[in-house]
């Protein structure tokens, strides 16, 4: 009996891990509901409270006891006109600060995370400044959003309506006979349950029961409905509390901008370094190595040392070539000279190179554009050196195919897999560069492989 | 003969000037590839003249450079010959702060014309300078004393000469003039800066560059 319990153990462990989840994911919505309810109230109180002042100040004039209406009615319109004014004035900020809110209370409950709008630019003199967030979008966006979700606010406070009170409901048979345990001939009024279609007066033990079986309906209907209500909810809140689809693409602009300018600068650096290191100072021992060897030939006709002589040309003239093939690779690394024969002749090159054997598979019909072709090449390069680096793998597939909106770089191996741009910066490195032409890295490679990276270049800029 | 130690981390390079110093009968006492040994060996053997390479380990900056300043600071009796790849005016500056002797600033080039980079050593060993004709070049360039201004273009050129650490006799042989021309040249020169003429050279580059340097 005890023994087939191991057997079982993992899927009786399952179903209540699941549960679990739901549960808590049901929970949150709820609370998002349950916050969400009281902050869209907020939101329509303001004007309801802005509208009151007008109509006070008219009834304090009517109050003090003027026979006249005229004074009243001139008090009426111009704190009227005022609070428009303040209504307009002050609508903006406060659906930003709200907006803020909802978002906040979004990513922590729902874990939907919406990018914030940019900051309000306020530049210019004082009165711009005062005014800047009348004409900022994300705050007009912001209110908008809070007019618009009242009817969702509404159902959200249904929500919470349901789970609060259908637990309370359920409760009703628990303590009935505690606080009813009245002698049989005295009469109290009935007890009231609250359920969405009405109030139950509940006068009797079994009436309870129907509290009960509302409660509990209520209870298993609240989650459904808070699920329902807070994803429409989520999308309005993407829709119009989030940068907005031309903001939110200057942003990434702006980022890959910043990042083909850090790219070059660092590939500007890296050039300096190798040459710095590299020809430059080859260069210089070589130049100093012929230096003493014109000293040891001496000045006229007779030589000095001619053994040490013949010694130092010879090393100048394996530092030579040294240098020469040291900058030779340099500038094959600025830019492979094959592939202003297209990428074809660049990936065999490439791939005539590895040490792991390479299978390759290019068919690109149209010719992209340099910046495209120099990106997919490097791409490649980068990513044969990895696989020969990490993978431990017996063979590599390059395919290139040329769509007709793109082109797809795909590198994969039958190696140990793992491949994480986190660590190490390389697949890291290659996203930014693929990022700067809006293009796209996939990186599919489980621990124990197989590790398929697939690189999509858009062909229009 | 001469007691050296070189810093510099291309192994190559560093082969060849342990080699060029050899030859002419200096010794190497240590030779290191980072700013901290060079410092440890200088502390270690006190030589004659530190050769130092600017961008080293680990940082490949101006380690060099913070080594040298602060040899100069704690080991005034050795000589220090910085070699570079490229002439930075603030690095020169940086170096010649306060006094200029002993002090020497070259580009790496220069080391081909062996017997010219072995003055330098034994120059700059002696307490003397050695810039390099671009070091003078640049400070000139970027110097924005009003009085060079009045200097004519002869006076120029043996300034120059004279800031890289050469003497009145030197200054004579590149010019292939006379060295009672050169004379008076330099009397001109200080005339329209405002220096009182000395006889040491180093004290003559330092007038000159704090000059400059202002």
């Amino acid at each position: 009996m005890g023994s087939t319990s191991p057997v079982t153990m993992p899927a009786g462990d399952q179903i209540p891990g699941r549960l679990a989840a739901f549960a808590t994911r049901a929970v949150r919505e709820l609370l998002f509901c349950l916050l969400a309810f009281p902050l869209g109230l907020c939101f329509l109180a303001f004007p309801v409270a802005l509208a009151e002042v007008p109509l006070g100040a008219t009834l304090l004039t009517h109050g003090s006891q003027s026979p006249q209406a005229q004074p009243a009615g001139v008090v009426a319109v111009i704190t009227g006109a005022l609070m428009i004014l303040l209504l307009v004035f002050l609508t903006p900020r406060i659906a930003l600060g709200l907006g803020g809110v909802y978002r906040r209370l979004a990513a922590w409950l729902l874990g939907e995370r919406i990018a914030a709008p940019p900051a309000i630019r306020r530049e210019g003199g004082p009165g711009r400044r005062l005014t800047a967030p009348l004409r900022d979008r994300p705050s007009w966006r912001a209110a908008a959003y809070l007019l618009v979700k009242l009817p969702v606010t509404i159902v959200e406070g249904y929500a919470a309506v349901f789970a609060i009170f259908g637990l309370a409901n359920l409760t009703y048979p628990f303590w009935w006979h505690l606080f009813r345990n009245h002698p049989p001939n005295v009469r109290l009024s009935p007890v009231v349950a609250v359920t969405p279609f009405g109030s139950l007066r509940i006068a009797t033990f079994p009436g309870t029961f129907a509290a009960f079986a509302a409660g509990a309906a209520m209870v298993l209907a609240a989650p459904w409905l808070a699920r329902g209500v807070s994803s429409a909810d989520r999308w309005l809140m993407r829709g119009l509390l989030g940068p907005g689809r031309l903001a939110q693409r200057v942003a990434d602009l702006e980022h890959t901008r910043a990042l083909a300018v850090d790219n070059s600068a660092a590939m500007l650096r890296r050039l300096e370094r190798n040459l710095h290191d590299g020809a430059q100072i080859r260069l210089a021992t070589l130049a100093m190595n012929l230096g003493m060897a014109k000293e040891k030939l001496g000045d006229d006709g007779e030589v000095l040392d001619a053994a040490a002589a013949r010694e130092l040309v010879d090393s100048a003239h394996r530092g030579a070539k040294d240098a020469l093939s040291e900058l030779r690779s340099l500038a094959r690394g600025i830019h492979p000279p094959t592939l202003d024969n297209g990428l074809a002749d660049a990936l065999a090159t490439l791939a005539a190179g590895s040490v792991i054997p390479v299978e390759l598979d290019v068919d690109v019909p149209v010719r992209p554009r340099p910046a495209v072709e120099a990106i997919a090449y490097f791409c490649a390069a980068e990513l044969l050196a990895n696989a020969a680096k990490h993978s431990s793998a017996n063979k590599i597939k390059i395919r290139a195919a040329g769509r007709e909106d793109a082109l797809l770089l795909q590198v994969s191996d039958d190696g140990t897999g793992g491949a994480d741009p986190a660590r190490g910066s390389g697949l890291a490195g290659l996203a930014q560069r693929v990022a700067v032409v809006d293009g796209q890295l996939d990186i599919a490679s489980p621990p124990g492989g197989p590790t398929r990276i697939t690189v999509e270049l858009p062909l229009r800029a | 003969m001469l007691r050296v130690v070189i810093a510099e981390d291309a192994a190559l390079f560093r082969a060849g000037l342990v080699r060029l110093l050899e030859d002419r009968g200096h010794q190497v006492c240590a030779e290191v590839a980072d700013g901290d040994a060079l410092l440890d060996a200088v502390a270690r053997h006190y030589p004659d003249v530190a050769v130092v390479d600017i961008r080293m380990p680990p940082t490949h900056t101006d380690e060099g450079l913070r080594a040298a300043i602060t040899l100069r600071r704690d080991h005034p009796g050795t000589g220090v010959l910085v070699l570079s790849q490229y002439i930075e005016t603030r690095y020169a500056t940086r170096l010649l702060a306060g006094d200029a002797a002993g002090v020497g600033y070259l580009l790496k080039d220069r080391v081909a014309d062996v017997a010219e980079f072995a003055d330098a050593v034994a120059r700059v060993a002696g307490g003397g300078t050695a810039l390099d004709p671009e070091v003078v070049r640049q400070l000139v360039r970027s110097s924005h004393a009003g009085g060079l201004a009045a200097l004519t273009a002869r006076e120029r050129e043996v300034l120059a000469l004279m800031a890289e650490g050469r003497s009145n006799a030197g200054i004579a042989a590149a010019l292939v003039v006379s060295a009672s021309v050169v004379e008076k040249h330099v009397a001109s020169i200080f005339g329209k800066l405002g220096l009182p003429p000395s006889e040491a050279d180093n004290r003559r580059v330092l007038a000159v560059l704090r000059y400059m340097g202002s």
